[in-house]
């Protein structure tokens, strides 16, 4: 009996410990992640301008059946899933690819590291202008790609096609990144055991076959998270638009859903629609999160 | 020991309250113009001199950036005491009574009829809201035509002469001095200033009898048959017409100053002699550019020129009474000083002295400037005339651009705007 209440006091003790640890975290997301969540959501219950000192008018769920209904925002889902798919894909192949070639390294292997990652480092906006510079009909996108393809005085269109413009973004957006996942595929490579390719060289496996049956599968998890940590990211793209649109690219090719907030909010002042769709971006961001619990869940690797 | 503690705190307690009374910082948030800030930093430094206790915290940002942070500055209740901004961006906080009204006395005016009386007639109308003034005029400005003269004689042009009076002559004229690399251009003829739509682009709309919003307010596009002239223009000029400009080419008003062979023509204000000054004074003394009105098409029915806009001084309405008088005071201060603003930063300040002065009519082409203002209008302003204007930009640029036609353009255009005068 007394080691019942021995363990029950013990099991109690550790409980306390573990919410005074946890108790910081849990109030700064409570901060600066729920109380704007709720916030948001409360707000896109009315009609409030960002301006108005009167008190906003309830209009229940009314954004959220005009959203459903508009066109724009319809656009701006389809400029955000074009935009997501164009861009994750790619990110998860090379980032793969730039992962097992710096591995595969014997020397160089830092250089190659710091090289990918250092767009990373660079702030959005920065690189967005460099980007300008080099999409500007006279810039270097047009020079290299006409002497590339020895097809001098074409221009490209890089801002200024529909099309060109979505693919244009995904460039900057790929080139910004993949640095970033390819270290998050470094780690996953590197956790590998070495002794299993061992063993298996003992069996007279080849790399090839290495790569197929052990580096893929035993990097699952890792490519799990790096598809839905670079979904997540692609679906929340904002600064890549924007700076697009303000050097002159049509808007609605690239109107994502950030940039639609964004513009309702700011250049429209109405914030309780702004933040409708801000609550619509949350349930599809949640959505891909819980397909990521769903996944890592099966896929827990023992070697 | 005890009684000198307390008497120790009543004199700390005394000193803070007097302090906290008499020291008053008022903030002033403004967009960058280098010219600008040598002028205001010292007029910053002489009122503080003659108003002890005061201090003025002036702070720049892009003039791109200005509005969001004032936005979201005010939407948090932690605006500035004093801003700047265009009036298309100003008029939301004066409808949405954000604004303390002019203070006519600490402006040092003996009535609020002696401001009005002070400035030309309708430059103070778009801060004039329920018999109330919210605005002092910091520059009123229009935009003409700047031309470079040796790229006109080096096509064989001549400058005085063979310049563009009309729209359908500035593309022949564009065409005649484009160099082209293939499709890209390597020298344009004139360009136009693509997000500013309301200042210049719907004039044009207008000289062929359209209106953007009819006279009732109730209805938007009015005589769509100006509007898809004008947008079939557009994209005549645009990549996928006669290739001559495009918005996605550097702003050809940024280029003009440098005179490298870049471009021939911009549309800009009289502040830009200023700034030619300041980025290539040989090219601003050599008496190689000039500047002529606004053309028209050749059918026009009206001649309207390039809207004027105005950037007004505006004082935060939620400040203590204490800070909005300074304010004013501080404001009147340095609009005080209008020819100086003239001559060093080149910007208008619409007084009826200064528009009758020597020093206007003695500045380059300011003649020029003034007439076309006379057969002018303000730019059409609104709580939601950002939105519309990027409406417009929208259409235009996907008929430029995206390869949309006009009538297409002109549809979803319609529908746009229409829905925003609906929701009010």
């Amino acid at each position: 009996m007394s080691k019942r209440i021995q363990s029950y006091s013990i099991e109690r003790q550790k409980a306390r410990w573990g919410w005074i640890f946890v108790a910081p975290t849990l109030i700064f997301f409570s901060l600066f992640s729920f109380y704007p969540i709720f916030n948001a959501f409360y707000a896109s219950l009315f009609r409030k301008k960002l301006l108005s000192l009167k008190p906003p008018d309830f209009i229940g769920f009314n954004n959220y059946s005009y959203l459903l209904k508009s066109p724009d925002f319809w656009n701006s889902i389809r400029a955000t899933v074009v935009f997501t798919l164009g861009t994750f894909i790619p990110l998860l192949i090379f980032s793969l690819i730039f992962a097992i070639f710096i591995m595969s390294r014997k020397r160089f292997q830092n250089f190659f590291q710091m090289a990918y990652y250092s767009p990373a480092v660079l702030s959005s906006v920065v690189a967005a202008v460099i980007w300008l510079l080099i999409f500007d009909p006279r810039g270097l996108a047009n020079q290299w790609v006409n002497f590339a393809l020895n097809t001098p005085g074409i221009d490209h269109k890089w801002l200024a096609s529909s099309v060109m413009v979505q693919i244009s973004a995904m460039m900057v957006y790929f080139w910004k990144y993949v640095g970033y996942f390819t270290i998050i595929f470094i780690v996953g490579l590197a956790s590998i055991p070495q002794s299993i390719y061992e063993a298996s060289k003992i069996d007279g496996a080849n790399d090839w076959k290495n790569f197929w049956y052990i580096t893929l599968p035993l990097l699952k998890p890792t490519t799990i998270l790096v598809s839905i940590m670079s979904m997540l990211q692609c679906l929340k793209t904002f600064s890549t638009q924007y700076l697009f649109t303000q050097g002159g690219a049509p808007l609605a090719p690239i109107n994502v859903i950030t940039l639609n907030i964004y513009h309702t909010a700011i250049r429209d002042h109405r914030i309780g629609r702004a933040s409708a769709m801000s609550i619509i971006l949350f349930i599809i961001m949640l959505f891909f999160t819980w397909l990521q619990f769903k996944f890592s869940r099966t896929d827990e690797v023992s070697y | 020991m005890k009684k000198l503690f307390v008497v120790f705190l009543f004199v700390i307690f005394v000193s803070i309250t007097v302090n906290a009374a008499t020291d008053i910082e008022i903030t002033f948030w403004t967009h960058e113009d280098p010219n600008r800030t040598e002028i205001e930093n010292r007029y910053i430094a002489e009122f503080e001199q003659a108003n002890p206790g005061v201090t003025i915290k002036r702070v720049t940002s892009g003039s791109g950036q200005i509005q969001e942070l004032i936005l979201t500055a005010f939407a948090a209740n932690q605006g500035p005491d004093i801003f700047n901004m265009s009036i298309e961006d100003e008029y939301a906080y004066i409808v949405n009574e954000r604004l303390a009204p002019v203070d006519f006395e600490a402006a040092g005016y003996p009535s609020l009829q002696a401001i009005y009386d002070a400035y030309i007639p309708g430059v103070l109308d778009p801060v004039t809201y329920k018999g109330q003034l919210y605005g002092l005029p910091l520059e009123l400005t229009n935009w003409c035509i700047y031309i470079n003269k040796k790229i006109f004689r080096d096509v064989g042009l001549d400058p005085e002469k063979d310049y563009p009076k009309t729209w359908e002559e500035m593309m022949e004229v564009s065409d005649k001095i484009a160099i082209r690399e293939g499709e890209i251009l390597k020298r344009r003829g004139f360009d136009f200033r693509y997000p500013y739509y309301l200042v210049s682009w719907v004039p044009m709309v207008e000289q062929l009898g359209g209106k953007l919003i009819s006279d009732d307010g109730k209805t938007a596009i009015i005589n769509e048959e100006a509007w898809l002239k004008v947008l079939d223009y557009m994209r005549e000029w645009g990549p996928n017409g006669r290739n001559l400009g495009s918005p996605t080419y550097t702003n050809a008003r940024k280029l003009f100053n440098k005179d490298n062979n870049d471009v021939a023509m911009c549309l800009t204000g009289l502040y830009q002699q200023g700034r030619i000054r300041a980025d290539n004074p040989e090219f601003y003394e050599s008496g190689e550019w000039m500047v002529v009105p606004f053309p028209v098409f050749e059918n026009a029915v009206k001649d309207v020129p390039a809207a004027y806009y105005g950037h007004y001084y505006m004082v935060n309405g939620q400040k203590p009474k204490e800070n909005q008088q300074i304010a004013w005071k501080f404001i009147a201060f340095m609009l005080s000083h209008p020819e100086e603003y003239l001559t060093k930063v080149n910007i208008v300040q619409p007084t009826v002295k200064l528009m009758e002065s020597a020093t206007f009519k003695s500045m380059p082409y300011s003649e020029v400037f003034k007439n076309d203002m006379a057969k002018g209008h303000i730019v059409y302003y609104g709580e939601s005339s950002a939105k519309i204007q990027s409406l417009i930009r929208e259409a235009v640029e996907s008929v430029m651009l995206a390869g949309v036609s006009p009538e297409d353009a002109l549809k979803t255009l319609k529908r746009k705007v229409q829905e925003v005068l609906e929701e009010g």
